[in-house]
């Protein structure tokens, strides 16, 4: 059987004083891959953030257990180098900062923490490619800024490459979808079905059943209000795109 | 009301009385700068341009003139910049070391030398351009320079040259445990159609309480193109008033860079005048003050003519309970038709206590011109933190990455290649909380260190 990734128990959090999640259970294992939906406003992002260690949400209540390790004790950094990535759903811009540098910067990190010894500069270079080559990034836009001036899909497919720069063990792709053209949509599906392996996992947060097509998940959850209130197969999702949800909604006020 | 130890402005003057003799002006201009001297009181928070630098942590202490004392060679090596090919002129407290300068007097007309013996060499050229700008008439330091500085630089550039390579001025202050005060008046004239590129660096040999007064004048004739590079990196104790005035005539170009790393009260004065029309004018700086440091550029662009242009980029970065000061003030006068002038101004406070005046200012008498300021203070973008954060990158880190972005349009306009390169090295140095050794001996400082929590 596969190992639990990911466990989230009770999960509460509020910022300046308001209470966005409002209980989260989630229990995700190496290989699978998650889908939450849900409406506006609902917490999905917040999850996320929480998750990735943003500090202007407190946690009041609640464990996130990481590979065995308390995930909520850990700074951010320290959470990337375990294994957590957050794809977000507004990555912001970084004048000033080339991505080169940034991505430079964040595999030796990772590399000192897993006590692997350093790429050389031409071993970098080679490996950029090779990750920029599975989500056809334009070789000019590493070059550039973080983010600066990206269009939206652009961004998006800036935060996969990330991605695959780190090799996560669990990914959170908030909204990675939003904003794609189709052919867009499909390069940043393939690179995640690359990335994809028995032994990390991925939490997908979406709108659309579209981006389920070609990244299909073995659980689908929908939040509402801060809480998980339904949870089912890939079915779930096409039952949402059909009837939307308001169904939910009545079935939880 | 002044301290009990607090230098009067009448103390401060007899400082210099004993060694008026060694004054190298002219009577005239020693005269003017006397009666000027009886005009100008010592700066106070009082006086506009002085509001938020007080210099009463200066006249703490009782100085002597600055020796001239004997350099080594290891000592000026340690502060000449790593791939710097120039010609180099060199100063300790206020004199010449002709041993460690390269002295030019060449039958084409270019002339780099020390201004004392250049006004003996050449001096119908020191008799057409020295006052050029009415320095003296400036204010209280500028007039005490003018009467009692004994040496220092002189460049002309003839027309039509471009000079081969960059010339550095090294300014040493030595308190040789003795409290000093040094002086320094620089006369730069680039002739028509010439182009030179010019770095003046301070640096302090020993821990001392020093104050260091510099006046340098600067011409640039048609068509001429001169980029003056101006870099602080004195001690700890070390007190700078530094001040510049630039006379462009048509077609000219102007640039500079003042980066200021060190010192702990360093006042820049920078005065540009378009006396003709098409000028081009751009200004850059770059201060890091750290612990109790202050630094304060004051800089005032008089647009009296058409067409000219004028670009200021200046930008801090301010930590501990450190303090700067940006006065930036653009006059565009009525006959100033067609000028374009911009002003930028941007802060990083590191702590809660970091302060910065920013005061960006446009005066306009002409109505066909396109100005444009702009002035931000803030903290490091804490969104843009925890983006690298949440990719493995440490805090620390991140911090030095982002704060070295800020600055990086500063240090990428830096034209000569050997010093961006250094100022580079040097900056994220001080960014990593290492210290700058030699160079910048007393700084370890640390922006960031005891932070933002
Ligand atoms: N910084 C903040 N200050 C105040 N309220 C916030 C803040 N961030 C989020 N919220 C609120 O928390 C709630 C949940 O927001 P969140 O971004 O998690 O929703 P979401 O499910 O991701 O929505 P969407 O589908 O629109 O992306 C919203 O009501 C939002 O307004
Ligand atoms: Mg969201």
């Amino acid at each position: 059987m596969a190992k639990t990734l990911i466990s989230i128990k009770n999960l509460k959090a509020s910022i300046e004083g308001k209470k966005i999640l409002k209980g989260i259970n989630l229990e995700i294992k190496e290989g699978e891959v998650h889908a939450i939906m849900g409406p506006n406003g609902s917490g999905k992002s917040t999850l996320a953030s929480v998750l990735a260690g943003r500090e202007i949400y407190e946690v009041t209540n609640g464990s996130v257990t990481f590979q065995g390790k308390d995930m909520l004790s850990m700074s951010p950094e320290e959470r990337s180098r375990e294994g957590m990535f957050l794809a977000f759903q507004y990555p912001v811009e970084i004048p000033g900062v080339s991505i080169t540098n940034f991505m430079k910067a964040a595999v030796e990190q990772h590399r000192e923490h897993k006590g692997l010894e350093q790429l050389t500069p031409s071993e970098f270079l080679k490996m950029m490619q090779e990750k920029k080559d599975l989500v056809e990034i334009e070789a000019k836009l590493a070059n550039r800024a973080v983010n600066t001036g990206f269009s939206g899909g652009e961004k998006k497919k800036n935060e996969v490459f990330q991605m695959a720069m780190l090799e996560p063990k669990f990914a959170v792709l908030d909204e990675t979808d939003s904003g794609l053209d189709i052919d867009a949509l499909r390069i940043v599906a393939n690179g995640v079905n690359k990335l994809k392996n028995k032994e990390n996992a991925f939490l997908v947060i979406t709108h659309y059943q579209r981006l389920l097509d070609y990244i299909v998940p073995d659980v689908v959850h929908v939040l509402y209000n801060g809480k998980i209130v339904k949870t089912g197969g890939k079915e779930l999702a096409l039952e949402l795109e059909e009837k939307g949800y308001d169904w939910i909604k009545k079935e939880n006020d | 009301m002044a301290l009990k130890n607090e230098l009067s402005k009448e103390e401060f003057v007899a400082i210099f009385e004993n060694s008026k003799s060694k004054s190298f002006a002219e009577e005239n201009f020693i005269n003017l700068a006397a009666n000027n001297l009886k005009k100008y009181n010592l700066p106070t928070k009082a006086d506009e341009e002085w509001k938020h630098t007080s210099i009463r942590k200066i006249l703490q202490h009782k100085y002597f003139i600055g020796e001239n004392l004997d350099l080594d060679k290891n000592q000026v090596n340690l502060f000449t910049i790593p791939g710097l090919n120039a010609y180099r002129l060199v100063f300790i407290n206020g004199f010449y070391s002709k041993q460690f300068s390269d002295e030019i007097l060449n039958n084409k007309g270019l002339i780099i030398k020390n201004i004392a013996d250049a006004k003996k060499s050449n001096p119908e050229l020191i008799n057409k351009y020295f006052e050029n700008t009415d320095i003296s008439s400036e204010n209280f330091f500028t007039s005490v320079n003018t009467a009692f500085s004994f040496d220092g630089s002189f460049i002309s550039i003839p027309n039509n040259l471009a000079l081969d390579k960059p010339i550095h001025i090294i300014n040493f202050s030595d308190g040789n445990n003795k409290k000093t005060i040094s002086q320094y008046r620089n006369l730069i004239i680039a002739g028509k159609n010439s182009n030179v590129q010019i770095v003046n660096s301070f640096h302090s040999l020993t821990v001392n309480y020093t104050l260091t007064n510099i006046s340098t004048e600067i011409i640039l004739e048609e068509n001429a193109n001169l980029n003056f590079n101006i870099f602080q990196g004195e001690g700890d104790d070390a007190f700078q008033i530094n001040s510049t005035k630039v006379n462009q005539e048509k077609n000219s170009n102007f640039s500079s860079h003042t980066i200021t790393l060190c010192g702990s009260i360093v006042r820049n004065d920078l005065k540009i005048e378009h006396k003709a029309e098409n000028c081009e004018t751009n200004l850059f700086g770059l201060y890091l003050p750290d612990r109790e440091q202050h630094f304060d550029n004051n800089i005032f662009i008089n647009h009296a003519k058409p067409h000219g242009t004028s670009n200021q980029i200046y930008k801090g970065i301010i930590d501990n309970k450190a303090s700067a000061v940006f006065l930036g003030k653009v006059f565009v006068g009525k006959g100033a038709q067609k000028t374009i002038a911009d002003q930028t101004n941007r802060n990083i406070l590191l702590t809660q206590y970091a302060k910065v005046n920013s005061k960006p200012q446009l005066e306009i008498y002409a109505d066909d011109v396109s100005c444009s300021h702009g002035s931000t203070t803030g903290q490091i973008d804490k969104e843009a933190l925890f983006y690298l954060q949440s990719r493995g990158i440490n805090r620390r880190r991140a911090e030095v990455l982002l704060l070295g972005a800020f600055i990086s349009d500063v240090i990428d306009a830096i034209k000569v290649e050997p010093l961006k390169i250094f100022v580079n090295i040097l900056v994220n140095n001080r960014l990593n909380g290492e210290k700058v050794d030699g160079q910048c001996a007393m700084v370890s400082g640390c922006p960031g260190c005891d932070n933002i929590e």
